[in-house]
């Protein structure tokens, strides 16, 4: 008999009983569940920990209980922090939803060109993060920028872009509004998957074609707009690299967002247990929020198929 | 049909075991342990000692060239430079892990919480040998150096801020020739030299204290402020001479509109230190920087017609010949924990040379943080600036301060940039600062408890 196992073999072992199944699948997962437990459950669980302690990464932690929470409660830049965020993610997850989507529909048209106005759209979420943001400032620059002379040529008075509180955070959302290239995607993939014969019905019925698109394209899609819409939040909820790199969270804290205040504290001020309290917020802010956005979702999304 | 024979198939290796067995060859080759590269390149029979520096470009340079002359002085280390950016949390993660470098480059205002923490070695542990000691510092530099009366860390080169001064602007607005010496004269002279076009739009810029927005906390020290009082340990943001410093501040956005000043600064926020640099490129008349400027000025704009002196202090203070400012510092620590303390000091002593620290000052256009006595004339004769006395005469000056002991002052020094900006933005800047003082007391009572809660439990005191 050769080594290999023949068919037979096989069929039989794959019919084995459950548990040596389990052991196998388990033994084919232990790589991702190593690297699962050691750098995210171990971490998490050890933040957990810390967010009960005194800690600067350079001295032992002393535990305190809910100090740190009780801290929080009353750091006005705490405030500032959420308030900048919810503001950040509110306006981008909804600009960002309605422009992708728009944009996508747009795309699905018969025009000449859309290939390339597709490659361009994505273009965006090719550039690494330090260049697209260092690129933006150079666009937001109130003499020399290039948003400012598009102002100027249609009669529009300067703006200081980056270094004026009211106007430093719209344009970071505007910043991020260029990188819809992934959920414009999504959205083309979703919407050439809806079936042909549903728009045919509505055309036969007199639909127009804003009413196709409210009445039969969105709630076809609402699962791609839900997943998006989930994505984005999270994302949004954790923004940090453009903020950091464009304004450091000034002018007068108005683009100061959450994980801007994390990181400073865990790393600049030294405060590790402050930081870890911050970071469990923020998670159970985020599972919430997701949770909500869920159960709204049953209301308003259709699942082709689903019971 | 072809048989295979049996002793052929036993002798056949199926291609899950070949993968299986390069995988595995590929995994041992990888953890099989090797010199490193710094080990490598290092001389045969050297102790490889790794400095961590966040100096890059001409800086970084120049620190190669100590180095390589210490490298070459002995015959037993070979230290290797490794720049780091973020140098602050990177060490403080290293440190913290375990896995520190031999020698730490970080700023002065990090000493409190290293020494605190037990971080970083105290210098009086290690035998003295050649290592000049405090007689051989500024006194400005040696508080930097210490904490609690310990000396904890080396320098590596020191800074104050001057008040650069285009001439060639001043004459044309008809100002004298020598630069101002009070803000009365200061604020006449930004009046006289700024520059508005249509819409108020500032053409150039006499003088803004938000160009650049880098030392926020430092205009109280012009007013007789102070920050911290090392005698209680306590904050004193809402000092009297801090407060009248916010409200100086607060009257630039109304003498000049506040969106106009602010777009001016911002345009050039990104360009400190280039061929557009607003005082480089002659857009700004008068701007408070470092010594180092005039590095800059030399590659980008050597035919500048300007001169510097210390930063303009508030009229009426007692003597305004004693130029005063906040002195800081790059400073040098032995970590805890680091493979061999003996050779670290070693190389620590090398950099505390005077004659190393006048060649690093000199190649980075600082003056020198050593000397009790004079400052020598062969180093002011070899200085690339011919205004570095200016900046020698604040470092020296009983006058000048320097950054508050405390370790929270990074989170002390955001909160006094909120207060400017409060003051900026026309807010009370009483208000603003007394906000600060009671958040930034808050924070160092924190400290100071949860530090004996460390003493109790058999931690550093």
């Amino acid at each position: 008999m050769s080594g290999r196992p023949d068919h037979h073999a096989r069929t039989a072992r794959s019919a084995g009983p459950p548990v040596a199944g389990s052991a196998a699948a388990f033994l084919w997962l232990a790589p991702w569940l190593t690297g699962f437990a050691v750098f995210l459950l171990a971490p998490a669980a050890m933040s957990a920990y810390y967010a009960m302690t005194d800690y600067s990464l350079l001295e032992p932690p002393v535990w305190i209980g809910a100090a740190n929470f009780a801290e929080l409660w009353h750091d006005p830049l705490f405030w500032k922090a959420c308030r900048n965020t919810v503001y950040y993610a509110t306006v981008s997850v909804t600009l960002g939803a309605v422009l992708s989507l728009c944009v996508a529909v747009l795309l699905e048209m018969h025009v000449r060109g859309r290939g390339i106005a597709r490659a361009i759209i994505f273009l965006p979420t090719l550039v690494p993060l330090v260049a697209a943001a260092l690129a933006w400032s150079l666009m937001y620059n109130p003499e020399a920028g290039l948003m400012n002379r598009a102002l100027a040529t249609i009669g529009l008075p300067k703006i200081n872009w980056l270094g004026e509180a009211r106007w430093a955070m719209p344009a970071l959302i505007i910043m991020g509004l260029w990188n819809i290239g992934t959920a414009v995607v999504i959205y083309s993939a979703a919407l050439r998957d809806v079936p042909r014969a549903l728009y045919e019905a509505a055309e036969i019925d007199g639909v127009s074609r804003l009413g196709r698109l409210w009445h039969v394209s969105i709630p076809c899609i609402s699962p791609a707009i839900l997943f998006n819409v989930m994505i984005s939040i999270i994302w949004s909820l954790q923004v940090f690299g453009a903020p950091q790199i464009m304004t450091e969270g000034g002018p007068d804290h108005a683009t100061y967002v959450y994980q801007l205040s994390v990181y400073e504290h865990a790393f600049r001020y030294g405060r590790m247990g402050y930081a870890s309290a911050m970071a469990w917020l923020q998670l159970l802010a985020t599972l919430g929020i997701a949770a909500l956005t869920l159960a709204l979702s049953r209301r308003f999304v259709h699942h082709r198929g689903a019971a | 049909m072809p048989q295979v024979s049996a002793g052929s198939t036993a002798n056949r290796v199926s291609r899950r075991v070949a993968l299986g067995a390069l995988g595995a060859g590929a995994l041992a080759w990888a953890a099989w342990p090797r010199p490193s590269r710094d080990r490598a390149r290092a001389p045969r029979g050297r102790k490889v000692l790794h400095y961590w520096e966040k100096w890059t470009g001409v800086e970084a340079v120049s620190l190669q060239h100590v180095i390589d002359e210490f490298n070459h002085s002995q015959q037993r280390l070979w230290v290797v430079l490794v720049p780091v950016s973020d140098i602050s949390s990177k060490a403080m993660v290293a440190i913290g892990g375990g896995d520190p470098p031999d020698v730490c480059g970080l700023f002065s205002y990090s000493v409190p919480l290293y020494a605190e923490a037990g971080a970083a070695m105290p210098l009086d542990e290690f035998p003295r040998h050649d290592w000049c000691g405090q007689d051989g510092y500024l006194p400005n530099v040696w508080k930097l150096l210490t904490h609690e009366g310990r000396p904890w860390a080396g320098v590596n080169t020191c800074y104050t801020l001057g008040l650069y001064v285009n001439r060639a602007h001043a004459r044309e607005a008809g100002l004298p020739e020598s630069p101002p010496r009070t803000i009365a004269q200061l604020d006449a002279a930004a009046d006289a030299l700024t520059r508005t076009v249509a819409r108020g739009r500032i053409e150039r810029a006499g003088f803004l204290p938000t160009l650049p927005l880098w030392w926020p906390y430092s205009w109280g020290v012009l007013f007789d402020g102070r920050l911290y009082d090392r005698q209680t340990g306590r904050a004193t943001a809402d000092d009297p001479g801090n407060i009248r410093a916010l409200e100086w501040i607060s009257t630039f956005p109304r003498r000049f509109g506040r969106e106009a000043a602010g777009a001016f600064a911002h345009t050039f926020s990104r360009s400190t230190h280039s061929p557009q640099d607003p005082f480089i490129s002659g857009r700004a008349s008068m701007i408070v920087q470092g010594p180092w400027l005039a590095n800059f000025i030399a590659r980008h704009n050597p035919g500048l017609d300007y001169a510097v002196a210390p930063v303009p202090i508030a009229d009426g203070l007692p003597d305004p010949d004693a130029p005063r400012g906040l002195v800081e510092a790059d400073v040098l620590i032995i970590p805890r924990g680091c493979k061999d303390p003996e050779a670290s000091w070693e190389f620590l002593r090398f950099m505390q040379r005077v004659s190393t620290q006048e060649q690093l000052a000199i190649a980075h256009c600082k003056s020198s943080p050593m000397g009790g006595g004079e400052t020598s004339p062969k180093f002011l004769a070899n200085h690339p600036s011919r205004f570095v006395g200016v900046f020698d005469s604040v470092a020296r000056s009983p006058m000048a301060d320097s950054l508050p002991p405390t370790r929270i002052w990074p989170q002390y020094a955001d909160m006094l940039g909120g207060a400017f900006e409060a003051a900026w933005r026309g807010d009370d800047a009483a208000a603003a600062l007394r906000d600060v003082q009671t958040r930034a007391q808050r924070l160092i009572d924190e400290s100071v408890k949860m530090r004996a809660r460390r003493a109790a439990r058999g931690g550093i005191p």
